[in-house]
């Protein structure tokens, strides 16, 4: 689903590569933790595979394609196979719960009748029924977090890219947004997430890469957070 | 596509943004109003130097039938004529002439003093009335001495007229205006890019959080610079309608109502030259702010 070939990622104006000489696999369905400090290179990373950058050198294949080659017009329909969710939720403040999702559906051209569909359904899944016209601000981190997640989800994207999901949320509501995502995860979809919760990655006992100074240093089927632990 | 999406983007931005919107508006009718007054002038100065000659042109009339001039026994006859034009054509002043017949001497009066003075029984002037004339084309618009004395005296001219010394000053003016306006024009076209690249600059930061989003979930480009592209077509298209009611306006008051009545020796423009002038403005008012944002629009909202 996703493939690094020997990348790397060099950015203008600096001697250090944010990538060097990345090569990892993610077979669909997996669910990958990408560790490291802040600068190890997770930002770089996930911002290759949503094409916000190309690769310096080496190749990058997402849901199929190669990004190098990609033409900037096909880039919004990779896109739409990619989910994304940020630690600081990104949602519209002047919008509703259930705007904010329909947005998302909106403006890829989705018809009135699915999205009157996907919509609900997506928000139940989160564990948000009711909550539809309420308004961000007026719910909690994580209620707010399940709707950026409802939001990244609802065009049932084959990957979804989460960037520090629960950073901002207490252990507790992190549980649960973890829950979630596994349950994302489940339904065969994709899940690479950033963090530095060691907590988390541990309970959860998925596949984990680590990245330092832009290189891989581990990569372990059911590993842990520290190499120490 | 849903297009709902945009038109409620439209509006909003439209309102966010109305005070810069209302400077687009106002610098593009003002500057729209010049252009297009720029090119009235052209156009009414071309009509003057068509009826008129340019100013290299000097007319030699010819006798006609009841020619006054003691000069003239009778109409031109032909031999008289080829002896003239042999006399321009050998004059090394002379680049060329042009024979103005009967009929199109009398068109032109027709066309200053308005035609229905010139038909039916008790017309004050037939085409038979007219002289015919020669207009003389000059290598250099300073040196027709020569020529005019060279053709003052031949049988069948009556007289040499060099309308250029009445004409020049019109024209000059008009040409004056002209570039006047067009000049002025120029600087107000580049406040108006300069304002429109603000507004979309504006409208991009207000709207940049909706265009990480749309970016993100894959929407296309062009889906994301509508609402942009429309706002600029929508404060053209009143930037337009402006200017076109004030080049309207001076048509109707400055040419018609006032210009036309008092100096009536001068042809002036028209209908169908204040179309051209709307067709200009019309072209380059969406020009003026859809190039631009195009441009910018790829630039801030780069995928």
């Amino acid at each position: 689903m996703i493939r690094f070939e020997k990348v790397t990622k060099t950015y203008p104006g600096h001697a250090h590569a944010a990538l060097d000489q990345v090569s990892v696999d993610v077979d669909k369905g997996e669910f990958v933790f990408l560790v490291g400090s802040s600068g190890s290179g997770k930002s770089t990373f996930l911002r290759l595979v949503l094409r916000e950058y190309r690769p310096s050198a080496g190749r990058v294949y997402v849901a199929g394609k190669e990004i190098n080659r990609l033409a900037s017009w096909k880039v919004p329909r990779l896109r739409r196979e990619i989910g994304t969710v940020f630690q600081d939720f990104r949602l519209l403040g002047n919008k509703t719960v259930s705007e904010n999702v329909a947005f998302a559906l909106q403006v890829i051209g989705k018809s009135r009748g699915d999205i009157k569909t996907l919509v609900p359904e997506t928000l139940e899944m989160v564990g948000l029924t009711g909550k539809g016209d309420r308004l961000p601000d007026e719910l909690s981190g994580g209620e707010q977090q399940r709707v950026a997640i409802a939001r990244a989800f609802v065009n049932r994207p084959k990957i979804l890219i989460a960037d520090e999901p629960t950073g901002n949320l207490d252990p507790t509501t992190s549980v649960g947004i973890m829950k979630l995502l596994d349950r994302i995860n489940r339904t065969g979809t994709t899940v690479v997430m950033a963090t530095h919760d060691a907590g988390i990655v541990d309970q959860m006992r998925k596949r984990v890469i680590e990245l330092e100074n832009g290189r891989v240093v581990r990569d372990q089927a059911q590993g842990v957070y520290g190499t120490s632990n | 596509m849903q297009l709902r999406y945009v038109f409620s983007e439209l509006g909003q931005g439209l309102r966010r943004n109305l005070s810069m919107h209302l400077a687009v508006v106002l610098t593009l009718f003002v500057s729209l109003t010049l252009v297009g007054l720029g090119v009235l002038f052209h156009l009414q100065a071309e009509k003057a130097a068509d009826h008129w000659g340019s100013q290299l042109q000097i007319q030699v009339l010819l006798c006609n039938n009841d020619d006054r001039n003691p000069a003239c026994a009778g109409e031109v006859t032909d031999a008289q004529r080829d002896a003239i034009t042999t006399v321009i054509d050998e004059n090394p002043e002379a680049a060329g002439w042009d024979l103005e017949t009967k009929d199109e001497a009398f068109e032109k009066v027709k066309e200053l003093y308005g035609a229905e003075k010139f038909e039916g029984d008790n017309a004050i002037l037939t085409a038979d009335d007219m002289p015919e004339s020669l207009w003389v084309e000059l290598k250099d618009p300073e040196k027709f001495q020569g020529i005019a004395s060279a053709v003052t005296g031949l049988d069948g001219v009556s007289g040499v007229q060099d309308m250029r010394r009445y004409i020049e000053p019109i024209i000059g003016s008009i040409n004056m205006l002209q570039w006047v306006s067009i000049a002025t024009a120029a600087f107000l076209v580049v406040a108006a890019l300069l304002l429109v690249a603000n507004t979309i600059r504006l409208a991009a930061f207000a709207r940049r959080k909706e265009i990480g989003i749309m970016r993100l979930v894959g929407a296309s480009t062009l889906y994301i610079a509508l609402p942009f592209l429309l706002e600029a077509l929508v404060t053209a298209l009143l930037g337009v309608l402006l200017a076109v009611g004030a080049l309207g306006a001076f048509m109707y008051f400055g040419i018609e109502e006032r210009a036309t009545d008092r100096l009536q020796f001068i042809p002036w423009i028209g209908m169908e030259q204040y179309l051209v002038g709307v067709v200009v403005v019309a072209i380059l008012g969406p020009l003026l702010t859809v190039l631009p944002t195009l441009v910018l629009t790829r630039k801030y909202l780069k995928v």
